[in-house]
């Protein structure tokens, strides 16, 4: 069974189309990116998948399960990094209270933290290379650090589907490193990871596949079918020059664009 | 002077605990907007109680007003931001205080008393008021108290993490909507802002984690109120200027302090 199916998925906001045509298949374990320009539909698409949205038309499937219908369900295999932008840093709260967010959620709302939250909290900030920041601020972290405590609090609730919604915002290139490698270690143990991102780059040698999105579905497919320039032009409505580095990865130019 | 200090204690276990998800969801102005809500509602019950219609506390008038105050602008901030949805029902709630007070006329000074406050002249009828509404939002913070935390630090993660994010959002401004009026007769609807937000966001300034600010806050406003009260003792002077000018200067000298030792 796939883990993400959709199926001449549409949406819209107060008449205005959002998505159109996406229909795509994501197998399990891979590693997918999703680009696409401001407004192209990339934080609809992984809220459809959360089932937040309900699409005007189409199919969504999460492992079977249609999301908008069985919230509660798919709820279960998915972990949801946000972003950041969307966190507020107004209060004092501990580092491990934010991991334990995720999995508190889930119990319910009459639910207490057992020693299993606990150590799965611990090993999911182990995991992003954080664990001696347990007992500290959130809002003391640097940019880079707060990304890995949200990537944390979604891995400590063991997802089969892992959604993230441009993590590498203001993050510095280790940062994004340790994330990129953790996904790595990720996939290879089955878990699905749909990352969206403005820059490709640094993912490019190790993600299996790339959705185009400009509200609609431009390109889904491995990374030398996807990134070619008419494809780029179709998303971003510029030439974006591509160029092959020695390993024979396509690597866009993002920043040196003609119009 | 008993009615005096359990109206403190009630309005400082309301500041603790409303005013501190006020500051970490960041809808201070929400205080302001249910609190002149809440006249409206009280100068409603006084105006139909003067056409012999109904025989209530006027703050029940207060609490249904400001709640509803609450839920529209939660409701509208979906579309726009909350603040502004708050502005503009705090317009249309003071264009009926004043519409209401217009029409009571003899019995205005009811409604201006609610303006104003006054923690000496709380009534029997009043504390049991509070006290059962102090009863509910302490037991609604307690049932939902993590989810609250969730939604004020991330709705969407809230809402992608199973939480129904929406429904609880409703629920946190309506309680701090019913803290509102706890607060109203005791300190009147011009200084509800002061004493229900200062004590938290001083608090929010120095506390290492989130339980402390609900215990700092809670001593700030017991501090402030209990001030406030004492000096009434000495000068003809309002107590509950006297402690939201309290609650205030801490807020400020909280603010310096943290400065200067950064």
């Amino acid at each position: 069974m796939y883990p993400v199916v959709l199926k001449d998925v549409e949406f819209g906001y107060n008449g205005e189309e959002v998505l159109k045509d996406i229909t795509f298949k994501i197998d399990e374990g891979e590693f997918v990116a999703v680009m696409g320009p401001n407004g192209s539909g990339k934080t609809t698409l992984l809220k459809l998948i959360l089932g937040l949205l309900k699409p005007k038309k189409g199919k969504i499937a999460v492992f079977g399960v249609d999301p908008s219908r069985d919230k509660d369900k798919i709820q279960n295999f998915i972990g949801f990094m946000p972003q950041k932008e969307h966190i507020s840093s107004k209060f004092p709260i501990l580092v491990k209270d934010v991991v334990l967010l995720g999995r508190l959620a889930r119990k319910g709302i009459v639910s207490t933290i057992n020693e299993e939250d606990m150590e799965r909290a611990k090993e999911a900030l182990k995991a992003v290379g954080l664990e001696d920041l347990w007992e500290k601020r959130f809002n003391e972290l640097s940019e880079g650090q707060k990304q890995r405590v949200l990537l944390a609090r979604a891995l400590a609730v063991e997802p089969r589907i892992l959604l993230l919604d441009e993590p590498f915002n203001g993050v510095d290139i280790p940062s994004q490193n340790k994330i990129i490698e953790l996904m790595e270690d990720l996939t290879k143990k089955g878990t699905t990871v749909i990352m969206v991102v403005h820059n490709i780059n640094p993912l490019l040698h190790h993600i299996h596949k790339v959705i185009l999105l400009n509200r609609r579905l431009i390109a889904f497919g491995e990374v030398s079918e996807v990134l070619k320039a008419e494809k780029m032009i179709e998303t971003y409505g510029a030439s974006i020059p591509i160029i092959v580095c020695e390993e024979g990865f396509a690597h866009p130019l993002f920043g040196d664009t003609h119009g | 002077m008993i009615r005096s200090i359990i109206g403190i204690f009630l309005i400082a276990v309301n500041a603790s605990i409303a005013g501190s998800f006020t500051v970490f969801r960041n809808v201070s102005f929400l205080v302001a907007g249910a609190s002149h809500s809440a006249l409206a509602g009280a100068a409603l019950v006084i105006l139909l109680e003067t056409y012999n219609i109904v025989y209530i506390n006027p703050l029940f008038g207060g609490i249904l007003f400001a709640v509803l105050l609450a839920l529209s602008a939660g409701y509208a901030s979906q579309d726009e931001g909350i603040n502004t949805a708050i502005g503009i029902s705090f317009a249309m709630s003071m264009s009926l205080a004043i519409l209401f007070i217009s029409m009571i006329r003899e019995y205005a000074a009811r409604v201006w008393g609610l303006l104003i406050g006054d923690l000496l002249l709380l009534t029997n009828d009043d504390l049991i008021l509070m006290f059962i509404s102090t009863i509910i939002v302490v037991s609604i913070v307690l049932l939902f108290y993590r989810s609250f935390l969730f939604i004020s630090f991330d709705i969407e993660g809230a809402m992608a993490f199973g939480i129904n994010a929406s429904l609880l959002n409703y629920l946190l401004l309506a309680i701090i909507a019913i803290s509102v009026v706890v607060l109203l007769k005791g300190v009147g609807a011009i200084l509800v802002f002061a004493m229900l937000v200062a004590p938290a966001a001083a608090a929010n300034e120095v506390a290492k984690k989130v339980r402390d600010v609900f215990i700092i806050s809670f001593f700030i406003a017991l501090f402030s109120g209990f001030f406030g009260l004492f000096i009434s003792f000495f000068f003809e002077v309002s107590p509950g200027a006297i402690a939201s000018l309290t609650a205030t200067s801490i807020y400020f000298f909280a603010i310096i302090t943290k400065k200067y030792i950064h």
